[in-house]
């Protein structure tokens, strides 16, 4: 699962894996914009979706909560 | 920002090796644009009838998409790929297509990146086709947002405009990319060796415009001194209509502000000078031998100008203006088969794979 949300900000940032961990800032170390996060949160939930229970969703509106990459995991592993 | 670790490297697109008589095979959105569906149709059988080796998958309701061919006694000219989901212009583009996995656009854009065609047209909504490619299609390396660029049609050659409004905000970082993906683009589309690259600001010294035109000119000036592409400096609004640059490159907002004020002003000088024609003083001119080169024109600005491509993304993807006639749409297609023949993507990829290990772009990022 993780591995999933890190491979989606890493293809939508075009960062290095290894710059990633859990305390990295989603907006203020890779310069992630609205449409970035969007974009991220949709490669998630589709990759997740044949792993998730019915209807799993991350809602726009919580995008603001998701700081960090440790925000996003710990938000998707209460969801699933 | 680092290079791409998983992103495919510019090699991926090499022109795949396929038969050049082939159909190319276009999936156009039937419900975008403020006339649809009717004028989406009615431009899709025009293009089936004036283009060669085309053919048109229709997305969209498959009940609308039936019943519209049948009308036209056209039963059997398209294949219908269903979407029973439509987004509106007033709808939050990405969230939209996010919440809507049914759209035209976004169903158009999986064709796309599937295999099951070659280029895909909207009239739609320019953010919704433009986030639906983006997520469907991914963005190509060194891309941070897409540009829209715009082929002008003007008397001394066409000029290319970018960005034309796919991403309103803009940072140097984003136009150096805008630069160097239309540079490829017009070198491939028009068989420019060298396009001469201009900043659109307001004049043409180095010390005009905002900060942002400011900061774009430094790093225009390093592409060109690595040898990147041509830049010529700052160029102004008129321009856009015949001048020094073959590529004129600014921020969405701007371009789009731009792209309708030229609409603006042409429509204007059209409307002056049938109402000159048809007033009845006799002159040296007839209104039966003027008029329809008056409407020849309209029809060229109004069909080629108003289709643009979406640059920066896997795949063929052109994005017309909302209030498309059906000649319009048909060049919207038009434009989208040229460009899959032409192979501009691998050029495009190209240039942008160039550029985005140049971490110096980022240094100066407001």
């Amino acid at each position: 699962m993780e591995r999933v949300i890190l491979a989606a900000i890493v293809k939508v940032m075009e960062t290095d894996p290894a710059r990633l961990n859990r305390t990295t800032a989603l907006v203020r170390d890779l310069n992630a914009d609205s449409l970035a996060l969007v974009e991220i949160v949709d490669i998630v939930e589709e990759g997740l979706a044949p792993r998730a229970r019915p209807g799993f969703h991350i809602d726009d509106d919580d995008l603001d909560g998701l700081v960090t990459v440790g925000d996003a995991i710990s938000y998707v592993l209460a969801r699933l | 920002m680092p290079p791409a670790t998983t992103t495919p490297s510019a090699e991926s697109f090499a022109p795949p090796a396929r038969d050049v008589g082939a159909p190319v095979r276009v999936a156009l959105d039937l419900m975008g644009g403020d006339q649809a569906p009717e004028a989406v149709i009615d431009g899709a059988l025009l293009a089936l009838d004036e283009l060669p080796a085309v053919s048109v998958t229709l997305v969209g309701p498959e009940q609308v998409a039936r019943r519209l061919l049948a009308d036209r006694g056209r039963s059997e000219a398209c294949v219908i790929a269903p979407a029973t989901q439509v987004i509106g212009m007033g709808e939050d583009p990405a969230r939209a297509v996010r919440a809507k996995r049914d759209a035209t656009v976004r169903v158009a854009a999986q064709l796309v990146r599937d295999g099951g065609a070659d280029a895909m047209v909207s009239v739609g909504s320019t953010g919704a086709t433009m986030a639906a490619a983006l997520f469907t299609l991914g963005r190509l390396p060194g891309v941070t947002r897409p540009a829209l660029a715009i082929d002008l049609p003007t008397p001394a050659g066409p000029v290319v405009l970018l960005d034309a409004g796919a991403t309103v905000e803009a940072g140097p970082d984003l136009l150096a990319q805008y630069a160097v993906a239309g540079s490829a683009y017009a070198r491939i589309r028009y068989g420019l060796p060298h396009p001469r690259v201009g900043l659109l600001s307001v004049g043409s010294e180095r010390s005009k415009g905002d900060p942002l035109r400011k900061l774009a000119y430094d790093v225009l000036t390093g592409l060109a001194e690595a040898g990147l592409l041509v830049f010529i400096g700052n160029v102004e609004g008129h321009d856009a209509a015949g001048g020094p640059a073959d590529v004129i490159v600014t921020d969405g907002f701007t371009g789009n502000v731009l792209l309708k004020g030229m609409e603006g002003a042409a429509a204007m000088v059209t409307t002056l000078l049938t109402g000159t024609i048809l007033d009845p003083t006799p002159g040296p001119v007839t209104a039966g031998t003027v008029l329809p080169l008056l409407a020849e024109v309209s029809d060229r600005v109004g069909s080629a100008a108003m289709g643009g491509a979406l640059l920066g993304v896997h795949g063929v993807v052109v994005i017309g203006h909302g209030s498309s006639s059906p000649r319009a749409v048909t060049g919207a297609i038009a434009q989208a088969v040229q460009l899959h023949r032409q192979d501009v993507l691998p050029a495009v990829a190209r240039g942008l794979a160039a550029l985005s290990g140049r971490s110096s772009l980022h240094a100066v990022t407001p």
